[in-house]
């Protein structure tokens, strides 16, 4: 295993003009779960392609342990590799499989043959050693597909892209748990991309979110999901996203954009201009008192002690808002709004964490 | 009762299909199975010999040593083309510019019809006015089909890889086409070596097309008649003469209706037979590698 680091990595796929990887800079530590995150056509599976040694980047270094590998072919490198969907040999047994790639590097039969009864042990697959992988279930199959590349012990890197896509919801979570585990005991240090930021912020220690092919954000997953440092972040994590209000900044106070409006934060070190005031639902209070949001609806979302809780949404003028509160709600109160946490973002990017 | 009835009635849909498949299929088959338990003296004149035919054929020295050219022949192109079609698929570029335009060029021999390609290498090999002919004449090898059973065989041969390797090369390329690229990730990361990617993944993934190449080839080259027809005419002696161009001289030649009749029932048996075995042997051990 080793520490990964990417300097300032770029790709451009031959006869394109715009690079779909463009000054990539990460640092995966040594023994860690990490995971990329970001929507289809983010640059994911390209950025797992240059880890992996299948492309090689345009400009930039790729450095395992303090060695250049960026000119090293897949065949070169010391790195796993699980797809999408279980690549097996056909006609070989699993176990034929399992010991496929330590048989190419010169063990010994009998100690390769040991090291995949280990792993097959650890992923419950050791009934199955001759079976043809025609026979086995999709589930079966890519536990396979893990166990080898599971199976070298002196590789740099695990990489799995999208490991759980072609597996059925009922047993993810338990393929999960099982890469957790194996990932842990190992002390691996694993690359897992994926599109299902559930997947992503349970897995991993850390998470890259990507989009349009740079990282806009690399960090533990309660970072990413509590300070995201930009509005695609917020928006793009958590379930709901972030939702976000226009505010201005006058002689250092903010002010939601908007009549009558009260002060959302003073002493603030920005200069005065326009804002966006990101913040969850559930950093948002609101008050019954008269303020200058007015109720439009309400959605019940469960009891609590008696009372309801439910999901408000709430309008300034062409502002909206939504926020959890309990108790009975009609439409046309006029409310006031706290924000117990909010986010600060100018244009694009966050400048302030209040 | 209704539905049972309702049923039953679908079968009428079918009905056009059974005439057309009985008017074109079974009825002219079972015509010539008719014809082979009889001897047939003039329309009105006819024996009921029952398998008096079938015996004379099974003994007939000419037909078992038609027979047995029949097979070295199927066996001598299937070794052939089978490989050569994989390695030419092997070696074609995936995609590219040029992968099309060579895709066609391979189609081109499968477009010609039958008899025009026999007289192309009927031309082709000629000592006289041939270019192969001609040139191996040059570099000192006397070069005549014509006379020669060795140099007919040869010519023969030549002649059927270069108008069927293309159907394997295709069906290859297509089979090869189809697999994943992630297959050969995977084997690159795995230390795959050339020979191991061919062996594990691309062998069993062309399986399928594989399968229907042989079968198809197996089928063709064991019917075939017009190329030798109008090449050798069977020739020189005998020794270019297989089962269908014997047959076509007994049915059409010297119209003998019964041991012709019988023939073609021992011919179609033996086709089938061939292709049944090699069919269930590849289905059988498809089925016990999966297990």
């Amino acid at each position: 295993m080793a520490e990964i680091v990417l300097e300032n990595v770029s790709y451009t796929y031959p006869g394109e003009s715009a690079p779909t990887l463009a000054g990539l800079n990460l640092t995966i530590e040594h023994g860690r779960a990490h995971a990329l995150l970001g929507a289809s056509g983010a640059g994911k599976t390209t950025m797992l392609n240059l880890l992996s040694g299948l492309l090689h980047p345009s400009s930039g270094r790729i450095l395992f342990d303090g060695v250049d590998v960026s000119l090293l072919d897949a065949r070169a490198r010391d790195v796993a590799l699980v797809f999408q969907f279980p690549v097996l040999y056909e006609s070989l047994s699993v176990i034929e499989n399992l010991v496929f790639p330590l048989m190419n590097r010169g063990w010994q039969r009998t100690d390769a043959v040991s090291r995949a009864v280990e792993i097959s042990t650890e992923l419950g697959i050791e009934g199955i050693h001759d079976a043809k992988p025609a026979v086995l279930s999709l589930f079966q199959k890519q536990l396979v597909a893990i166990g080898k590349s599971l199976m070298r012990d002196d590789v740099d890197l695990v990489l799995l892209d999208e490991p759980l896509t072609a597996v059925e919801p009922s047993i993810k979570w338990r393929l999960r748990q099982t890469l957790t585990r194996l990932q842990q005991s190992h002390g691996l240090t694993m690359v897992y991309v994926t599109h299902d930021q559930t997947e992503a912020l349970t897995f991993a220690e850390e998470v890259s979110v990507m989009a349009r092919g740079t990282i806009l954000q690399t960090g533990k997953p309660v970072d990413i999901f509590q300070s995201p440092n930009c509005r695609f972040v917020g928006h793009f994590i958590g379930s709901p996203g972030m939702q976000f209000v226009d505010c201005d900044v006058a002689d250092r106070t903010a002010r939601l954009t908007g009549h009558n409006s009260d002060e959302v934060a003073v002493a603030l070190d920005l200069p005065n201009g326009h804002y966006q005031l990101g913040a969850r639902v559930e950093w948002v209070r609101v008050r019954r008192e008269p303020g200058s949001w007015q109720v439009q609806g309400s959605t019940i979302l469960g009891t609590e002690v008696g009372e309801a809780r439910v999901l408000l949404t709430l309008t300034m003028g062409d502002q909206k808002l939504q926020a959890q509160a309990t108790g009975k709600w009609s439409v046309g109160d006029n409310v006031n709004v706290i924000f117990d946490r909010f986010i600060l973002f100018d244009d694009e990017k966050a400048v302030v964490n209040g | 009762m209704d539905k049972s009835i309702q049923n039953n009635r679908a079968w009428l849909g079918v009905l056009p299909v059974l005439l057309v498949v009985a008017f074109s299929a079974v009825v002219p088959l079972m015509t010539v199975v008719n014809y082979s338990v009889q001897d047939i003296l003039d329309v009105n004149t006819r024996f009921f010999v029952g398998f008096d035919w079938y015996r004379e054929t099974l003994a007939d020295p000419r037909l078992q040593s038609a027979l047995i050219r029949q097979l070295g022949f199927s066996a001598i192109v299937l070794l052939i083309e089978i490989p050569l079609g994989i390695v030419i698929a092997l070696a074609l570029p995936r995609d590219g510019p040029l992968t099309a335009s060579l895709l066609l060029l391979f189609a081109v021999p499968l477009l010609i019809p039958w008899n025009v390609v026999g007289t192309i290498w009927q031309i082709f090999a000629r000592g006289d006015i041939g270019l192969l002919g001609v040139a191996l004449g040059e570099i000192g090898i006397v070069f005549n089909y014509a006379a020669d059973p060795a140099h007919a065989w040869i010519t023969l041969v030549a002649m059927d890889i270069w108008h069927w390797t293309s159907l394997v090369v295709l069906l290859a390329f297509a089979g090869l086409s189809s697999i994943a690229p992630a297959y050969y990730q995977a084997a690159a990361l795995d230390g795959a070596s050339r020979l191991q990617v061919f062996r594990y993944i691309e062998l069993p993934k062309l399986r399928g097309v594989l399968t229907i190449a042989v079968l198809l080839r197996l089928m063709d080259s064991l019917m075939i008649y017009t190329e030798p027809f109008v090449l050798t005419g069977g020739g020189p002696g005998n020794s270019t003469t297989f089962l269908s161009q014997y047959l076509a001289t007994k049915a059409v030649g010297q119209f003998d209706l019964g041991p012709a009749a019988a023939f073609s029932v021992i011919y179609f048996l033996v086709v089938l037979l061939l292709c049944w075995i090699f069919y269930t042997s590849v289905v059988r051990k498809k089925a016990a590698d999966d297990v």
